[in-house]
Order: structure tokens, then sequence, then C-alpha cells
């Protein structure tokens, strides 16, 4: 299960999900859902030390953002202790809903960064690098001139440093970076010079390409300010017909300006992405949550997504449809196995 | 004559757009949407940067990229991304990076274009090796690439007062990497802020006036971030200050190899 375009769309539609869900309970099945895909999806060897790394990290977010918020915020019914009024800013009761507020938080942030770590996981450096648009083509042929360096210049940093120790150089103080530095800038860009020769006599991109048409440039400002302006009608809690078209025009401009930019380049792809079996499940899965989900938010009762601690905590409720699409993090769990096998 | 003027006025509509996205909570107080204070307006507003870059980066490239350019530029954010993690290896305080003396040396010699290109894409190749890609990159892109753009402008002061080649010249870089190594860390938090700014008395409140809320966001930056960027900015400071006039002489050596322009003969 390698296919881009279908992680990229599952990773969109989780996006979108932890973005309506408050309830804890929903938000936790998601955030051990995606615990165990980042585990499976983590190299063999490194399975316990990304686990053990991103449980530390999550402990830490969670603990934090309850205890600032449980210190500085006295809400709430459930006094659990109070710090005297004359103490500046923390003075006052900390209460249990306060704390179970800063946690809810800090779960909704873990629950994102879990996510982004989960994509890192399931695609790799050259999927990474081909979702840059086919019209920033020269600059998506910088980072791939950039990644295949990278490893040379490691190794080049490792040796000159290398060297330099066993000239005696103690390497402590920021002077010392100079021998490493110099040779490490120079004898890079002399490979440069080799690099940008070998692609001028091959023909690549010698002339100054100054043929993106000016009007083409203004509408991406043009379809930029469109959405940003919807997004200010949005957190201004207009109603949905002042943000949506402004949204919907932005995206469309935008979309149809990149297409005419990337028909301009010719590009050859070697290696076509292929559709798998589980791909196509995978993606066949994804699209019936994104249906269930847009059918709960429009015919169904979404107030169980959110919940709040205050004044009085209480158990969030639970509804069947939002467990079942909390299980969307779990899907590709069986599909990777199965692919492994 | 006309495409620079216009190449500067799409700079400068861009640069507006993305600084409104991340100043947003000060210029627009009377936000009264749930959405503003959920998960998701950290994501919008790195979805508004990200557009903002792609627009800048559609703009250089019909600009000023050509094959030798490209070679360059990709050899040294190849290197950059590779000092970054030297970071790790050798001594320096917290927040010291060893990537923003590179940038601003980018930037001043070679132009504000090629800075932005060096600070934007370090940053994003680094976070594809290292698999540090989430909503914080585009943040993180932009700054990088404004530390880089905007040190052309050092070109200005430093010509006139002919500086250069003289310790002025090392003295005012050395000025704008302590100043940006501060600012980076204050830009950076803008876009979380108002989402996770919970202290009272530091966090972003509704309805109040601009001041206030840059006053609120100050002592939130103050208590949380000011002693983390401190030590960027001496790492800068100590950088610039050793590794300023050896990396310029290079780049003085190599500067003619990489920009020449090939003519046809008179005769063809």
């Amino acid at each position: 299960m390698k296919n881009t375009a279908v992680w990229i769309f599952w990773f969109l539609t989780t996006l979108v999900l932890i973005f309506f869900m408050q309830n804890p309970i929903y938000l936790i099945i998601f955030l051990l859902g995606l615990i165990s895909l980042g585990y499976h999806l983590s190299e063999k060897d490194e399975k316990s030390t990304w686990l053990k790394k991103n449980l530390q990290f999550l402990a830490t977010i969670i603990f934090v953002s309850a205890f600032i918020n449980g210190l500085f915020t006295h809400s709430g019914k459930t006094v659990l202790f109070s710090f005297p009024d004359s103490w500046m800013l923390i003075g006052g009761s900390v209460t249990l809903e306060s704390l179970t507020y800063g946690a809810i938080n800090g779960i909704t942030i873990c629950a994102i960064f879990l996510l982004f770590r989960v994509l890192n996981c399931a695609l790799s450096v050259k999927q990474l690098t081909r979702l840059i648009p086919r019209a920033l083509y020269p600059i998506g042929m910088i980072i791939s001139i950039s990644l295949t360096f990278f490893p040379s210049i490691q190794r080049r940093i490792c040796e000159i440093k290398e060297a330099q120790m066993i000239r005696g150089n103690p390497m402590k103080k920021i002077r010392d970076w100079l021998p490493i530095l110099i040779p490490l800038l120079v004898s890079s860009l002399e490979n440069g010079i080799i690099l940008s020769e070998s692609m001028t006599s091959r023909g690549f991109y010698t002339r100054k390409t100054k043929n993106t048409p000016i009007f083409l440039i203004i509408g991406l400002i043009i379809g930029t300010f469109s959405i940003f302006s919807g997004w200010i009608f949005l957190i201004y809690d207009y109603p949905a017909y002042y943000y949506l078209p402004l949204f919907i025009l932005g995206g469309i401009i935008i979309f149809f300006i990149l297409r005419a930019l990337s028909i301009q380049i010719e590009t050859t792809k070697y290696h076509q992405e292929k559709l798998s079996k589980n791909d196509f499940l995978f993606l066949v899965f994804n699209l019936t949550f994104v249906f269930i989900f847009s059918s709960f938010m429009i015919f169904g009762n979404p107030t169980s997504l959110s919940y709040s601690p205050f004044p009085a905590i209480s158990f969030p409720k639970i509804e069947f449809i939002p467990i079942f699409l909390t299980l969307l993090t779990y899907l590709p769990i069986p599909l990777i196995t199965y692919d492994h096998h | 004559m006309k495409y620079r003027f216009f190449s500067f006025l799409i700079d400068l509509i861009v640069f507006l757009i993305g600084v409104l996205s991340l100043i947003a909570p000060f210029v627009f107080p009377e936000i009264s949407s749930p959405v503003f204070s959920q998960s998701s307006y950290p994501i919008v507003v790195s979805l508004m940067i990200l557009l903002c870059i792609m627009i800048i980066f559609i703009e250089i490239q019909s600009s000023i990229l050509d094959s030798k350019i490209i070679a360059f530029l990709g050899i040294i954010i190849a290197m950059n991304a590779g000092l970054r993690f030297l970071e790790n290896a050798l001594p320096g305080p917290a927040a010291f990076s060893p990537i923003f003396f590179l940038i601003i040396l980018t930037g001043y010699f070679f132009g504000s274009r090629i800075g932005f290109l060096v600070g934007t894409l370090t940053i994003l190749v680094s976070g594809i090796i290292t698999g540090g890609i989430g909503p914080w990159l585009p943040a993180q892109m932009i700054t990088a690439g404004w530390v880089g753009q905007f040190s052309a402008l050092l070109n200005y002061p430093i010509q006139k007062f002919n500086l250069k080649g003289k310790s002025g010249e090392i003295i005012i870089l050395i000025f704008y990497g302590a100043f940006w190594g501060l600012l980076f860390g204050v830009i950076m938090n803008l876009w979380f802020w108002p989402f996770i700014g919970m202290i009272p008395g530091q966090n972003w409140l509704k309805n109040a006036s601009i001041i206030t809320n840059i006053q609120r966001y100050g002592a939130y930056y103050f208590t949380t971030s000011l002693l983390w960027d401190v030590t960027r900015s001496i790492g800068n400071i100590l950088l610039l200050a050793s590794l300023t006039r050896p990396v310029l002489k290079i780049f003085n050596r190599f500067q003619s190899r990489f920009t020449f322009q090939y003519r046809l003969a008179e005769n063809q």
C-alpha cells in the first residue's frame, strides 16, 4: 500500500475529522489509532524508539497543557485544591474542569502532530518530493538535487571533521568550524559547477524562462486573496454564503492557473505509481467514511462531536457513528499487515 | 525595468498577505467564530503562507533561474541542510543553529530572490529528510525565506557608506543576524499563539485593542521564548563574526562561474 494520492486523501480526511471532534473519547480513540498505525509503519528496528519518543512527547504535551490551564484558569465547580488569592496569577482554585479542558487541547495538538508523523512514515522521500506541483518544476529540481547530494555532503563533513581531529583540531569553539566549513563549501561548489556544466550541455533549462505571463501571477494573487478574504469572513462568523463562494472561487482560480503552468512543462515519468488492490480497497473505505461523515453532519445530530467540561465535569456523550468514524485511523493497519505478508 | 517593478509589486503584495495571515489576531480582534479558537486556525494560517510561498516561487523561477543557478542552489541548500545536522555534533547553546549565517550571506551576496530560495528550501529539504513535515513547516519556511530576502537590503547602507570589504560590513551583518535571531522566534510563535497561548495575561483577548494584544503577546514571548531565541542570536553573531570574510571570498570566486550567460557569436 504505497500510493501517494490515496495516502494524501486519507490524511486530509483524518485532518478534517480531527478538526470537527472535541469529544475527548473520540480524540483518544483517534490518538491510539494513530500511535498503532505509526508503530506499524516505522522501520523494523526503529519501532520501539519511535513508540518511546512519541509517547514521551504526547505525555509531555498533554501534561503541560493540562497543568498550565489548571494553574491559570480557575473556572469550574469541582475544586481539587486552592492557592491563596494573594498569589499572583495562580491564586485561586485548581479545578478538575480546567485541568480536563487543558488536557483535551493537548490531545488535539498531539493528534495533529501524530497525523503528520504518520504521513512522514507512510511516504518515502521520493513520494514527498513528487508532491511538489509540476508548475514548480525548477523548484522541484533544486530540491531533488539537494536530496541527491545530501548523503555525499554528510560523508564529506565527516571526512573533513575526522581529518581535522587527526591534525589536533579540538572542535570546541566556533572558530574550529572554519577548517570544516571552507573546504566543504569549496568542494561542494566545485561539484555544483560540474553539475551545472553537465546540465547546460544537455540543454536543461538553459535560457531564462521569463515566459510566465504576468497575468497568471496576478491571477494567483487574486485567488490567494479570495481565500484569505473567505477566511476572514469565516472567523467573523458570517453566514456560509459569504465565505464559501470566495473559497471556491480562489480554489478554482489557483487550480486552473497551476494547470495552465503545468501544461507548459514536459516531464517524463519513468516509474508510474500503480494503484494496487489494497490501495484501491483503502480508497473505497476512505470514500465510504467521507460519505458517512458528510451524511452525519447534514442529517444527523453532530452535538456529540463537541464537548465542554464547564461548568461541572460530566461524562462525554457517545454515539455510534462518530465512534465508527474514529476507526479511520485503524483502517490502514490490516492492509499494511496484509501487504507485508 | 517594467518587469522588475512588477516583480517588486508582486513580492510586496504577497508579503503583505503573508504578514496579514500571521498577524490576523491583532488586526481583526472582533473575531467571533468558534473556528478561530479551534485547531483549524494554525492549519489555515499555514495554508495561506504556503500559497504565498508558491506565488513567490513561480515568480522567481520565471525571472532568475537557469541551469547554473539551479545547480548552485541545489548544492548550497544540501550543504546548509547538512549543517543543520552538524549542530547536534558541535557545541552550541540551546537554539543555536548554523543554518542562518549561510542564508544571510547568500541573500546579501547573490540578492533577495536567491536568499529567499535558500531560506525556504533549506527548511523544506531538512524537513523532508528528518520527517519534520508538519503544520509548523510553512511558517518556518517563509520566516527563513525573509531572513535571506531582507539581507539583500544591507547592500544599500554598505555601498552608501563605502563599507564593502571593511569591518563595518561585518558589523552590519552581525547586527542583522542578531536581530533576526530574535525576530525568527517572534514570528514563529505567531501562527499558534492565539490557539495555544492559554496563560492569563499572555493569551489572545477578543475585542481587545491591537496594543493590548501586542502587550499580551510580548508577555508570552518574554516568558516562553526570549531566552531560547537569545541563544540563536548569539550563535548568529559568533558565526557571522568568524566566518563572513572567508565565505564571502569564496562566493566572490564562484559568482562569475555560476552567473555567466551564453551568447551566440555575432557571425552566427
